[in-house]
C-alpha cells in the first residue's frame, strides 16, 4: 500500500517497494486517553500525503509522534528503513510547519529561515544565500528584514515554510497550516502548497480536517477516525469507493441508509435498507447477512414522479441550486435541485441510479 | 463621557501622590542636600562643597565597601539565576495541577521574617549545627568545620536564599508566556539542548531575567542584617558605614554623600534594565 500515483511513476519505479516512512502499529495514549490506537501506513517518495479527520481523532498526536516532539507509546516509525522512535527530533531529518507558525519573534525573517542551517552542513558564508533562495522560493525576499509579528498571517505561513524546506528535509510535516487563513488566501496557498511539493519533489505529510483541501493537494488520502485508520487510498478511490458509511458520509457528505447485505452478484450487491431492496455496486469484501450502508450522495439524487416517496422537510438556498432535506422511512436524505424547490411537507419522489449509488461496510468491524 | 470621572479620579489620588512625595522623594531630597554639606565637630556647616563626594572617591575603605555590595549583588544574581531557571521552568511548564501550592511553598520563607530565617541558618551552619553534624555522622570529618558560619560563605548562602524567590517569580512569569511551539520549532530544526536554551529560552525569557536580577540586585546591596548577622570579620558593609555615619560618628554629610552615592549607581543600573527589558519586549511584539 504505497501512495504511488501517476505523475511520479518515472522517478519511483526504482524505488518501488521502499517507502520513505513507515508506521507500523503506532499507538499513542496520554494517561488515561487513548489518542492513537493502532494506525499502520507508509509515505511514498515524492507524494504529498494528507492525513484527514475531524477534531480530537488523533492526527496532531501522530504528526508530533512522527516530528519526535511526542514518545511513541508503541509501534514503530521506520524512515528510510531505519527505525526512528528513538531519535531524538533535532537529528531527524525531518522539518515541521507548525499550525501557529512558531515563528521566532526576537529573529528577523531572514535569521528565522537561517536557523536550521547552523546545524546542517552550510559554510558560513552561504547560509544567508541559501536563506535568500529559500526566501524567493516563497516570494517573502522583500520582507527578509521585518520581524514576525510585522507580517500578516499568510506572509507567516510562508515565511514558516521557508524555515522549514530550506533544511532540505526528506519530510516535511504540516499541522493545519492553511486553517488561519481566510477563504481566498487558503485556495491560493493551496495551489502554492501542491506546486511546491513538486518543484521540490519532496514528501509532504499535511494534517486538515477540511476534505475539499485534502482533495485539492493529495495523491494519497488518510481518513482517521477515533484514533484508527477509516480508509487510505488515492483521491478518487476514496471518494467513488468509500469503504464505510462514516468516509461516505465524511467525504462526500453521503446519506447512509442502513441495511443488511442480502447476496452478492459479482461486484454488485443486493442490499435490503427501510427504502428498499436495491442492486448497487459495493465494497468486494462485504458478505451476506453483513450489516452496511447504502451510500446516496445529494448530487446523486433527484426527485422525479416515480421513485422513494419522502416528505420533504427544509430547503436550503446555496446560490447556485437549493439542497432539500426530505425524509423517508425515518431517513432523511438530501438532495440538490436546480430551480423550483418543492414547498416544505410536499409529497416528493426522490429517484437515483443504483449504479451510480455505492454501498459500504456500516462500519469498520463489518468489513 | 468619562472626562469628569477622570477628574474625580485624579483629584482622588491626589492625598497619595502628595503623601508619596512628602514621604518617599522629600526625605531623599534632604539627604541629597547634606550630602554638599560639612561637619565640624558637632555641628553642621551650611556651605556646600563636594568634600564628602571626594572623600568616598579617594577612601580605599569605602569604595572597597561599595564594589563589594555591588560585587555580592551581581554575585546573588547569578547564582538566583542559575538555580531559579529550572525552578521557574519546572513550576511553569511541568507542574499542572499543583501550580499554587508549588507557588505558596515557594514564598513561606518571605513570611516568616528576616531574623527567623538568618537564625535559623545560624542553627544549620555552626560548630555544633545540622551540616558539621551530618558531616562528622558521614564521617566526611572529625572534628566540625568551624569556618562555615561567620564567613563570606555562610552571607551570600542566606542571601541567595532569601532572594531567590524575587528571581523564580520573575523568570516563572517569563515560562508561563513562552509558548513550547517555540523550544519545539528550534528542535526541529536540528538545535541541540544548549542551543535551544541560548538562542531561543534565553533571548525570550530576558525580560523575566531582567526583572528578578534588578529586584536581587537592589535588595542583595541594601541588605546589611545577613553579612552583619553571619559574615562574622567579613559582616560590615557599605550600609552599616552609613548607619554607623548617621549614629556615632555623627557624620550626617558624608552618610548621604555614601548613600546617594549607592542610588545613583542603582539608579544607572535600573535605567539600563528598564531600557533592556524595553528593547527586548520591543522586540517580541514587533510593533
Ligand atoms: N498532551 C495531551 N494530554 C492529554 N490528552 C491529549 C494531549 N494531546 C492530545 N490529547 C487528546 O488526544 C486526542 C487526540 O488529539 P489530537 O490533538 O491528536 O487530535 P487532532 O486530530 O489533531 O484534533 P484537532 O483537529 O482538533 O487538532 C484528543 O482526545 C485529545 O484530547
Ligand atoms: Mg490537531
Amino acid at each position: 500500500m504505497t501512495a504511488l500515483h501517476n505523475s511520479t511513476q518515472t522517478k519511483e519505479s526504482d524505488r518501488q517497494g521502499r517507502p520513505l516512512l513507515e508506521a507500523k502499529g503506532l499507538f499513542k495514549s496520554y494517561g488515561k486517553v487513548e489518542a492513537v490506537s493502532g494506525v499502520d501506513f507508509s509515505l511514498a517518495e515524492n507524494s504529498y500525503v494528507t492525513l484527514l479527520g475531524p477534531s480530537g481523532c488523533g492526527k496532531t498526536s501522530i504528526l508530533r509522534m512522527i516530528g519526535g516532539f511526542e514518545d511513541v507509546t508503541s509501534g514503530a516509525l521506520v524512515l528510510d528503513n531505519v527505525r526512528m522512535d528513538h531519535i531524538p527530533a533535532a537529528k531527524r531529518p525531518i522539518n515541521t510547519v507548525f499550525q501557529n507558525y512558531a515563528l521566532f519573534p526576537h529573529l528577523s525573517v531572514a535569521e528565522n529561515v537561517a536557523f536550521g542551517l547552523s546545524y546542517q552542513n552550510v559554510p558560513k558564508s552561504e547560509i544567508s544565500k541559501r536563506a535568500l533562495d529559500a526566501l524567493k522560493t516563497v516570494r517573502m525576499d522583500a520582507l527578509a528584514d521585518r520581524r514576525p509579528r510585522q507580517l500578516s498571517g499568510g506572509q507567516q505561513q510562508r515565511v514558516a515554510l521557508a524555515r522549514a524546506i530550506v533544511n532540505a528535509p526528506r519530510l516535511l510535516l504540516l499541522d493545519e497550516p492553511l486553517s488561519a487563513l481566510d477563504r481566498r488566501m487558503r485556495k491560493d496557498m493551496q495551489i502554492e502548497l501542491k506546486e511546491l511539493q513538486r518543484r521540490l519533489g519532496m514528501t509532504f505529510l499535511h494534517v486538515t480536517h477540511d476534505q475539499e483541501e485534502a482533495f485539492a493537494l493529495s495523491d494519497w488520502i488518510i481518513v482517521m477516525h477515533d484514533g484508527r485508520i477509516e480508509q487510505q487510498g488515492r483521491p478518487e478511490e476514496i471518494y467513488a469507493c468509500p469503504s464505510t458509511a462514516y468516509v461516505a458520509d465524511f467525504i462526500g457528505g453521503a446519506t447512509c441508509v442502513f441495511g443488511e447485505v442480502v447476496e452478492r452478484e459479482g461486484d454488485k450487491v443486493v442490499i435490503d435498507t427501510p427504502i428498499g431492496r436495491h442492486l448497487v455496486p459495493g465494497v468486494s469484501t462485504l458478505s451476506t447477512g453483513a450489516p452496511a450502508a447504502l451510500c446516496l450522495r445529494p448530487e446523486q439524487l433527484t426527485l422525479a414522479k416515480a421513485g422513494i416517496a419522502a416528505h420533504v422537510k427544509s430547503c436550503v438556498f446555496r446560490g447556485s441550486d437549493w439542497i432539500i432535506e426530505c425524509e423517508a422511512a425515518d431517513q432523511v436524505m438530501q438532495v440538490v435541485v436546480g430551480v423550483n424547490p418543492p414547498a416544505q411537507g410536499a409529497l416528493v419522489h426522490v429517484h437515483f441510479d443504483p449504479d451510480r449509488a455505492w454501498v459500504a461496510a456500516a462500519s469498520r468491524g463489518d468489513l | 463621557m468619562s472626562q469628569p470621572v477622570d477628574k474625580i479620579g485624579n483629584w482622588l489620588a491626589l492625598p497619595v501622590v502628595a503623601a508619596l512625595t512628602a514621604l518617599c522623594l522629600a526625605p531623599l531630597l534632604i539627604l541629597f542636600v547634606y550630602s554638599f554639606f560639612q561637619v565640624d565637630f558637632v555641628t553642621i556647616l551650611h556651605e556646600p562643597t563636594f568634600a564628602n563626594y571626594a572623600k568616598v572617591a579617594g577612601s580605599e575603605t569605602y569604595r572597597g565597601l561599595i564594589a563589594r555590595a555591588f560585587g555580592s549583588a551581581l554575585l546573588v544574581v547569578g547564582i538566583t539565576a542559575i538555580i531559579g531557571y529550572p525552578v521557574a521552568w519546572f513550576i511553569a511548564k511541568r507542574v499542572v495541577a499543583a501550580k499554587s501550592t508549588f507557588l505558596t511553598l515557594l514564598l513561606v520563607p518571605l513570611y516568616s521574617g528576616d531574623l527567623v530565617r538568618i537564625f535559623a541558618w545560624r542553627v544549620l551552619l555552626g560548630a555544633e549545627g545540622a551540616v558539621n553534624r551530618s558531616l562528622m555522622w558521614l564521617g566526611v570529618t572529625d572534628t566540625p568545620f568551624g569556618g562555615l558560619l561567620f564567613s563570606p560563605l555562610a552571607t551570600h548562602i542566606a542571601l541567595t536564599y532569601n532572594y531567590l524567590p524575587f528571581m523564580v517569580i520573575g523568570l516563572w512569569l517569563a515560562f508561563e508566556s513562552l509558548d513550547d511551539a517555540w523550544t519545539e520549532a528550534a528542535a526541529d530544526l536540528g538545535a541541540p539542548a544548549v542551543d535551544r536554551f541560548r538562542r531561543v529560552t534565553l533571548p525570550l525569557t530576558l525580560p523575566g531575567l531582567i526583572a528578578g536580577g534588578l529586584m536581587v540586585f537592589v535588595m542583595v546591596a541594601g541588605d546589611y542584617l545577613t553579612p552583619q548577622l553571619l559574615g562574622g570579620a567579613s559582616g560590615i558593609t557599605i550600609i552599616s558605614a552609613v548607619n554607623d555615619l548617621f549614629g556615632t560618628a555623627f557624620d550626617w554629610p558624608l552618610g548621604s554623600a555614601i548613600a546617594w552615592t549607592m542610588l545613583a549607581i542603582l539608579m544607572l543600573c535600573f535605567g539600563v534594565g528598564a531600557l533592556a527589558i524595553r528593547r527586548s519586549s520591543f522586540i517580541s511584539e514587533g510593533t
